[in-house]
């Protein structure tokens, strides 16, 4: 079977809802960010939707449309996501202008920029927004093809803020979740929850300051995180903390 | 208007309405529900095999349906097929996560309402239907892998058990059948 018959087969037998869990999420991790194989799965269900569109009808139960409109107007579950312990995950609204500019302004450090026109810039901002904190080690997350996929800036007080480089849609049911090993000897520690991939900032105070070169990673776990305390999903990024220069 | 004319405005509909819904439209969740719901419980009921359940599992996707239509790509298929997908996804979660205390009669009565429910599928598409040309071009118990896993909603183990063959053959069935369906309504 050539690679393009296996997703093509591949792509059907998720449609079917054959794979095994770990395939599936495998798969589903490929699909967030291959357009070809999302189109070949939207294939599939179109192909097999006649045999949904003729089943004989079953009237719903009179009340059913309300329950869902019930649950409806709840309001967004996000929030209510069990964190694990002593992590407070918080997914930052659209930054201003300002905010914008000064992690621009981190991330120019170490490229060391200069000049009349920066100067005045720098002088505008800072009249404009409070200092900012430097992080005490950033790390460049990294796929599996060297693309850089996420940065995490640390602070001193143990906060880290992700930025993811790339769009992931995560999939419903799951979650990214972003992880560090201080030590082999303890393991992979979770940082927090990144529910969506958008610029999060988690609060974990039980960990040690990183060391150089310490892992940090972001893996795809179940809604909630990860069962176990260690990562069971398949690694989106990986890369080593660095303190700037 | 023919069958297929029907079905393309339906999926057209779907389409509209999940962007509607992605702008915070509940008419278009409504909507949707009118046109779809009693075909979305029984597609799902196939699966579960309980109407309660299965209404269970419709209201759970039309909360997802919500949730998640700003999501919805019209790139990428159709708006109906999207919906479908999401009432089977909570469907085979649904069967699956309940498997593991199978209650004994109802284990059974459902074994043999699925074959009925398979046969009952097929013999339900259109005579002009492409998709049923294509099955029925298939030999009986490869066209019978494909249609227990997606109309039944049964597993590779399940299958190989139905069809008494084993596993790998239940696999490469499924396999082939997929790819000969696909180049023959190419």
């Amino acid at each position: 079977m050539s690679p393009r018959e296996t997703d093509l087969a591949l792509a059907g037998e998720y449609a079917l809802g054959l794979l095994p869990p770990a395939e599936h999420e495998a798969f589903e991790l490929r699909l967030a960010t291959d357009r070809t194989l999302a189109l070949a799965v939207a294939a599939w269900r179109d192909r097999l939707h006649e045999l949904d569109a003729a089943a004989p009808p079953i009237a719903p139960s009179p009340d059913l449309w309300a329950k869902i409109e019930g649950a409806v107007e709840a309001p967004p579950r996000v929030a209510a996501a069990s964190p694990p312990r002593s992590v407070r995950p918080q997914v930052e609204g659209r930054p201003s202008v300002f905010a914008g500019l000064w992690e621009n302004l981190t991330l120019w450090r170490g490229v060391g920029f200069a000049g009349a026109a920066a100067s005045i810039a720098l002088g505008l901002v800072l009249v404009a927004t409070p200092k900012p904190r430097a992080p005490i080690a950033i790390a460049v997350l990294l796929t599996s093809d060297g693309v850089p996929g996420a940065i995490v800036d640390i602070y001193a007080d143990g906060e880290a803020l992700v930025a993811p480089l790339q769009d992931v849609s995560v999939p419903d049911g799951r979650t990214l979740q972003v992880w560090t090993l201080p030590d082999v000897q303890r393991g992979p520690v979770s940082i927090g929850l990144m529910p969506r991939a958008a610029r999060t900032r988690l609060a974990s105070m039980e960990l040690p300051a990183p060391k150089p070169r310490q892992l940090y990673e972001i893996t795809l776990e179940p809604a909630g995180g990860s069962p176990t305390a260690r990562p069971t999903g398949p690694i989106l990024y990986k890369g080593y903390a660095e303190p700037p220069r | 208007m023919t069958a297929d004319a029907v079905a393309t405005d339906r999926t057209d509909l779907c389409a509209a309405d999940l962007a509607a819904c992605a702008r915070g439209d509940r008419a278009a969740l409504r909507a949707i529900y009118e046109r779809e719901a009693a075909t979305l419980i029984a597609v799902a009921a196939r699966i579960v095999r309980r109407r309660e359940v299965a209404e269970e599992v419709v209201q759970e996707a039309f909360v997802q349906i919500w949730r998640r239509a700003g999501s919805f790509d019209p790139a990428l298929g159709s708006g109906r097929g999207w919906v479908f997908a999401i009432v089977r996804n909570r469907a085979l979660n649904a069967v699956r996560d309940e498997r593991h205390v199978p209650v004994e009669d109802e284990a059974l009565a459902a074994y043999a309402e699925a074959a009925t429910d398979v046969d009952d599928a097929f013999g339900r598409l259109a005579a002009s239907s492409a998709l049923r040309r294509c099955l029925g071009g298939l030999e009986p118990r490869r066209r019978a892998s494909l249609l227990l896993a997606y109309v039944a909603g049964l597993s590779h183990g399940e299958i190989a058990e139905r069809l008494n063959v084993p596993l790998g053959t239940a696999k490469a069935w499924v396999r082939r059948s997929l790819l000969a369906l696909k180049e023959c309504m190419a």
